[in-house]
């Protein structure tokens, strides 16, 4: 008899062990699938550059500082290696693009280029749906941080080697979708 | 992309009033088991309609009317299970929204289901002058989304997005599932009721002359037959309304906005053309209520009153 409830109560802590392993493993999945999730969306922008700057270039040809600065944000997003320089170059460009639509705004016929307006639209969706990447990106980062600092993840993840990760700062204004006008 | 830092995380789910904070899950896992204490409670009724039928007439008279009754609601959840989205986007003649066509609502469907952590729902458009929207899908994988193209001349892209996330906050909380079963069940209540009254009025009568308490039970099933259905469909009302005011607080915390969709809604609510023209049986599918007196306190009404769905939104 003894020996039978030794076995039962073995056999429930070897079962609620692997539930917590597995919540753990589901929750690491999900945030390391969002941050893939940002990825795609940045290398989406990075397709839609070079179309962009070619619409523009057709009516602002003079204006070059500005379309270097974008290609060499380009070229710095292809060669990053570490997330690190990832994030830099990401950042770069996004300041470029910005200066880009910036200076399309002293010209009335680029502005009403249909081409531009298409790209405009897909650059302002894809800056969009980085914000919403990276926000979730946070989330998943929260769910997986509080399961293996509560009881009773926090029990496992210590021999499981899981440590906390750091969140994404999310710039203030990031979510507003880019609407550039000098007055 | 900035560099992995500080922590932050945007808060919007901090009541500004009171400073209480919103715990989103906790209002999920307090409207889930609303959810079961109401199938119970319809159960319960189910339960004693078959109790009554039996005292009043016999046994297995009993078992006939509750087995078919049922049996009904089965066969209509089976078939609202399997083929509901269609039926909902056929009944509001609804269009599948090209890319090309409707590039800025597939283009904020994306970012919105990206946010909410969903797979990209079906996007659809309906022409008509009304703004509303609405979502249709048993699970997440696979729901639709429709918008009118009223609601896309009206709103900008914040407002958009956060009607976009109240329709998707639907689909996440599973409600399209749980109130096309409610629904089926409310049918049998009714289905049982329209037996009886067929069997009281035409049906042949037991000969032996009953005592009193069968005459008392025959009342009471009369009576219940007449109140059960009823009372059965301001319960769904009630469920219904809750979930409205759950899919807002979701909205807000997927879009990190409570504004856009409280603009969204303060939008709908000033707007004074004709009604959108839609069947009876998917109104209350819609973010509002077409026919505007539903979308009040009254106890047949499908949706919360606008004007405290947007307070309750602005005081997140």
């Amino acid at each position: 008899m003894g020996v039978l409830i030794t076995l039962v109560v073995l056999a429930a802590i070897v079962a609620f062990v692997v539930a917590i392993y597995n919540r753990i493993i589901t929750l690491e999945n999900r945030f390391e699938n969002a941050w893939s999730q940002i990825d795609v969306q940045l290398k989406r922008r990075a397709d839609l550059v070079p179309n962009l700057v070619e619409t523009v270039k057709g009516y602002a040809s003079h204006e070059k500082g500005v379309f270097e600065e974008v290609a060499r944000s380009r070229q710095a997003m292809m060669n990053a290696q570490t997330p690190d320089e990832g994030a830099e170059a990401a950042n770069m460009m996004s300041q470029a693009l910005g200066r880009l639509f910036a200076i399309s705004e002293a010209y009335p016929e680029l502005k009403a280029n249909e081409n531009f307006q298409l790209l405009q639209e897909e650059l302002s969706a894809v800056e969009n749906k980085i914000a919403y990447a990276r926000q979730f990106y946070n989330d998943a980062v929260l769910q997986y941080n509080n399961a293996i600092e509560t009881v009773p993840g926090v029990f496992i993840a210590g021999p499981m080697g899981k440590k906390e990760h750091v969140f994404l700062e999310i710039a203030e204004g990031d979510r507003e979708t880019p609407q550039v006008s000098f007055a | 992309m900035t560099k992995p830092g500080s922590a932050r995380v945007p808060d919007v789910m901090t009541d500004r009033v009171t400073g209480r904070r919103i715990d989103l899950y906790a209002t999920q896992a307090a409207n889930r088991r609303a959810s079961w204490l109401l199938f119970l409670a319809l159960a319960a009724v189910l339960a004693l309609i078959a109790w009554l039928l039996a005292l009043a007439f016999d046994p297995a008279g009993a078992g006939v009317f509750v087995g078919v009754g049922v049996a009904v609601a089965g066969v209509q959840s089976a078939v609202a299970w399997a083929y509901s989205d269609r039926i909902a986007l056929a009944a509001a003649g609804a269009r599948r929204a090209s890319r090309e066509e409707q590039r800025y609502l597939v283009n904020v469907a994306e970012a919105v289901a990206i946010g909410a952590g969903v797979p990209i729902p079906r996007v659809f458009v309906i022409d008509d002058r009304a703004p509303n929207a609405f979502a249709t899908g048993r699970d997440p994988s696979k729901a639709a989304i429709a918008v009118t193209t009223g609601l896309l001349d009206l709103l900008d892209r914040q407002q958009l997005e956060g009607v976009v996330a109240h329709e998707m906050a639907h689909i996440r909380n599973y409600d399209v599932r749980f109130m096309s079963f409610l629904a089926a069940t409310v049918g049998a209540i009714v289905v049982i009721r329209d037996l009886v009254w067929r069997w009281a009025r035409f049906g042949r009568r037991r000969s032996s002359g009953g005592g009193r308490g069968q005459l008392f039970a025959m009342i009471a099933v009369l009576a219940l037959m007449v109140v059960a259905p009823i009372m059965a469909t301001l319960l769904h009302f009630a469920v219904s309304r809750r979930r409205e005011y759950l899919a807002d607080a979701t909205a807000a915390y997927i879009t990190r906005n409570p504004e856009g969709l409280a603009g969204a809604l303060g939008k709908l609510r000033d707007y004074t053309g004709a009604p959108l023209q839609a069947s009876e049986g998917v109104r209350h599918m819609f973010i509002v209520n077409p026919i505007a007196r539903l979308n009040a306190t009254g106890w047949w009404s499908t949706h919360p009153p606008i004007q405290e769905r947007i307070d309750r939104l602005r005081r997140m």
